[in-house]
């Protein structure tokens, strides 16, 4: 229970504020946003009267010798839905970030979205091997620790399924950031550049592609082209300052930045470098873009420059503005393919584009923040932002790109995103489209 | 082109007005003319300094030269001569090196009937994937779909665009879309069945492979997959698939890197691309008449676990939840297919599927779990269970199954 003040003094404020409590007929969040005299307005309970915490004596210092969120925070957690899985069969699924309460570009490991294909494995890392052979003049197997032993690299970079968003190809399905973009998440991982590495292997002139295989139940494995394996991927063994959580493929996983998450192959096992594209499952049946000619794209790697607004949204709407209030609006911008430049804002479905600000950093391959202040007033919006990047890639309408891909291919779905906002300053998810 | 100064933006106006008034006009088609930007040194169209604007991803890769690399620097010292691990063997790479090319290489010596696949199907895969691969339980479904092909030799249904409700969608089996059956017979040999993968041998898994490429009517060298037919790696590399032709860019043979380069440096043209209109933007997806509408949700999905909510409260009170070793054993390893009875499992907390298995005594259904039957693996397939504990999960489960009071 609150302790209150025993001073005399404090005891006639409290009385104050009782009288106020019965007669004031407007909440004291509303009263205390009316321009009036400091001496009509309710006083604040929180601030009348000590706090529990206040008055008691706290925790340990290392009571939780690994922290956790606030108790209050509960509802701050990933979420899966049955239609994200075979037959709500949850080991072969996906569960996504809440976005909406996400600041600044860094996800907590915890609520890195996760997508397996036969579950999270939980790998013994004294176990743990990482063979490096093929087309390689010394073939190699690294233990954990020596994997360690490289030089290490630290990048801040997004990870995104290249489904995310797909539910909405036909039209708006989620109401709901959580659900409509939550497949990407964005950490600084740390670990080895394959390229120092394999210029001690010895890449034979022939290697063209490089096979990566997961050791986890499904043996997840996809093919990638040697330029992107000499340019920029790593094999990662941390996470955010701490190891790769199992859901994201503890001890190691291979990071392709900017490429599908799909490609950045969890509880890495094996490399072979080989001259010929394997034609792995998840590169064949799954993981192809079928287009409205009947043909799909294979191969399909970067995802590409991309934005949501994040500040309003469905799950923290306006609702609580009132006309003249001055708000940020919020968000997020990210291409595979190189650095966002910019994002504009709609505030009429994509008719007329205002240009927002960049804020925080700016790096290749993450999460850039965009910021706009917009006076409310009460009327009805229909908000969307743009980005382009410097590969002068800019993110297309819905038509745009259904006119080249169609509406079936799952995958890589960019189309400039529509939050309606109502006059009462609720935010649904609807799509801008002929 | 405009080049729009921030600073002139009065907040405080209209967003929208403020808009029209700052930016005079679209910018055409062209995404952005390079010619524009007077501002930047050509090999720097954004922050950081490239060094390749046509990497094979259609993106950009960054110059890594005196310390940064983009918005990181690095240690300039040679990293030369830094070595650790081992070689392997020959025999840990033989134990490794087990994946299989669409030509055959890497495929192991065996083979296995359609008619031993078929019995291999039923024991393991229908209960999930159905009766002849034909799907229905909300898993993947592995045979079926139309394969008939236009004169441009595209798999007709794979055409199928749901742009109204009620439209069919493209099927997308192994008959119709996979175009690899060597991929056929790794996945199911290193990822299947589901609860139990790796547990198939080459001869198995040649036969379930026969047995599933028989479903989706294949043939093989012009003759049809007979019950008697029998697979092994030469044949299986001489399948052709119906949508064999059907994925692009080339990746095979010597150009298929420059292939897949030369396809994502046409963006506009092969995947969609935006164009950056400021005001009075026409979408050129229309026809430049229609007014665009407003699609809202027709059905929502609600169904999210855990449910939305944004509250900041104290979690609700959460009963002592701790079970039994034998409950978190049985959660691991058996529940998958013992919480109902969707594969042939009798069902824990179903008394009278409990009470007919029992009914051949304790000991003997104890050693069916040791030792499998039917759709059932030995311990659940799990070999690290030891026979003890396998007992206690059974009894847990015989538990589980009595009669509530
Ligand atoms: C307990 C259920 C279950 C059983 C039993 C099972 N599977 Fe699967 N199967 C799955 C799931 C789930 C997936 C999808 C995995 C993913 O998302 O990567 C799948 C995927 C597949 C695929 C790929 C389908 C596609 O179109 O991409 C094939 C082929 C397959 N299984 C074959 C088999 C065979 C053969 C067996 C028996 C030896 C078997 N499965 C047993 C659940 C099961
Ligand atoms: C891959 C699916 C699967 C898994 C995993 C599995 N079971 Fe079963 N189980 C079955 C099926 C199917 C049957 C029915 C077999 C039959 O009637 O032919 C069965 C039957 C049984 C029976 C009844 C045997 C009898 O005599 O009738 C027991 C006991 C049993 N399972 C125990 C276990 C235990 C213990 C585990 C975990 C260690 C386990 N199962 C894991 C599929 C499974």
């Amino acid at each position: 229970m609150n302790k209150k003040f025993n001073t005399e003094e404090s005891t006639s404020v409290v009385s104050r504020r009782d009288f106020f409590k019965r007669t004031a007929s407007v909440s004291a969040v509303a009263a205390a946003s009316i321009l009036a005299p400091a001496s009509l307005l309710a006083d604040d309970e929180n601030i009348m009267h000590h706090p529990k915490w206040g008055t008691t004596l706290g925790d340990e210092c290392n009571y939780n010798p690994y922290g956790f969120p606030s108790k209050y925070e509960h509802n701050v957690v990933r979420r899966t839905s049955a239609l994200m899985s075979s037959a709500g069969d949850m080991h072969a699924a996906i569960s996504m970030t809440p976005l909406h309460i996400q600041k600044g570009i860094i996800t907590p490991s915890g609520l890195h979205f996760t997508r397996t294909h036969n579950g999270v494995a939980h790998v013994d890392p004294n176990k743990y091997r990482l063979m490096i052979h093929g087309l390689v003049e010394k073939p190699i197997v690294l233990t954990l620790e020596q994997l360690k032993r490289y030089p290490s690299e630290s990048k801040i970079l997004f990870m995104e399924c290249p489904s995310n968003g797909a539910a909405e190809w036909k039209g708006p399905q989620f109401n709901s950031l959580q659900f409509v973009r939550g497949m990407m998440s964005c950490s600084e991982w740390t670990g080895v550049r394959l390229k120092t590495i394999l210029d001690e292997l010895g890449l034979k002139p022939e290697a063209k592609w490089m096979l990566a295989e997961g050791s986890d139940g499904s043996e997840m494995s996809r093919t990638l082209p040697i330029e992107k394996v000499l340019d920029d991927v790593m094999i990662v063994y941390g996470q955010n300052g701490e190891s790769l959580r199992d859901e994201q493929g503890y001890p190691v996983r291979l990071m392709a930045p900017g490429w599908e998450a799909n490609l950045c192959v969890k509880w890495l096992k094996r490399l072979e470098f080989g001259d010929k594209p394997w034609y792995a499952k998840e590169e064949t049946s799954k993981y192809t873009a079928l287009t409205a000619s009947g043909k799909a794209i294979q191969h399909f790697y970067a995802l590409e420059t991309n934005s949501i607004i994040t500040s309003p949204c469905p799950e923290i709407p306006w609702t609580d503005l009132k006309k003249g209030d001055l708000v940020e609006i919020e968000g997020l911008a990210w291409s595979g393919h190189g650095t966002i430049r910019g994002v504009d804002i709609s505030f009429d479905g994509g008719k007329n584009f205002v240009e927002a600000s960049l804020k925080g950093l700016v790096l290749p391959k993450a999460w850039t923040r965009f910021s706009y202040m917009y006076k409310y007033e009460g009327k009805p919006l229909l908000l969307q932002s743009r980005s382009y990047d410097d590969s002068d890639n800019v993110q297309p309408t819905v038509n745009q790109e259904k006119k080249v891909v169609g509406v079936e291919g799952v995958y890589h779905r960019n189309a400039i995103h529509t939050w309606a906002v109502n006059a009462k300053g609720e935010v649904s998810n609807v799509q801008v489209r002929s | 082109m405009f080049k729009l100064d921030r600073k002139s933006i009065i907040i405080g106006t209209s967003a929208i007005a403020t808009s029209a008034l700052m930016l005079s006009g679209c910018m055409g088609t062209t995404a952005f003319g390079s010619s524009s930007e007077t501002a930047s040194a050509p090999s720097k169209v954004g922050v950081y300094a490239i060094k390749n604007k046509t990497a094979i991803d259609g993106g950009v890769t960054y110059e890594k030269a005196n310390g940064t690399e983009a918005a990181y620097s690095y240690n300039q010292q040679s990293t030369k001569g830094v070595s650790f691990g081992r070689t392997p063997t020959a025999n840990e790479i033989k134990a490794w090196d087990i994946d299989a090319l669409p030509d055959g290489t890497g495929l192991p010596e065996g083979e296995g009937s359609v008619e031993e696949g078929d019995e291999l199907y039923e024991e393991q895969c229908a209960a999930c994937h159905g009766d002849f691969g034909g799907g229905g339980n909300g898993y993947p479904q592995l045979a079926g779909g139309n394969q008939d092909k236009d004169e441009n030799g595209i798999v007709i249904t794979l055409k199928n665009q749901r742009l109204a409700p009620g439209m069919d969608a493209p099927k997308r089996t192994i008959g119709t879309y996979w175009p690899k059956a060597t991929t056929l017979f790794t996945y199911i040999r290193d990822a299947m069945p589901y609860a139990t993968p790796k547990s198939l041998s080459a001869n198995e898994t040649y036969a379930i492979t026969a047995y599933l490429l028989a479903q989706n009517g294949v043939m093989i060298d012009g003759q049809e997959m007979d019950e008697e037919y029998v697979l092994n790696a030469q044949k299986l590399t001489k399948v052709v698939l119906a949508n064999n032709n059907g994925f692009y860019p080339n990746i095979d043979g010597p150009t298929g890197p420059a292939d897949v380069k030369a396809f994502f440096a046409d963006r506009a043209k092969n995947i969609g691309s935006g164009t950056r209109c400021m005001t009075d933007c026409k979408d050129p997806g229309m026809d430049g008449k229609t007014e665009a509408t407003v699609m809202k949700i027709g059905y929502e999905m609600k169904d999210v676990v855990p449910a939305y909510s944004t509250v900041r409260d104290l979690p609700p009170e959460v009963e002592d939840k701790s079970i039994s070793k034998a409950e978190k054993m049985y959660n691991v390893n058996c529940k998958l297919c013992h919480a109902t009875d969707n594969m042939g499992a009798p069902a824990v907390g179903d008394v009278a599927a409990w009470k007919e298995v029992t009914a051949k005594g304790v000991d003997k259904v104890v050693y069916n779990a040791i030792n499998g039957m039917g759709g059932m693996p030995a311990k659940g397939g799990n070999e690290d269970l030891i026979p003890s504990e396998v007992k206690e999960i059974v009894d847990f489960m015989i538990e589980s199954s009595k009669p509530k009071h």
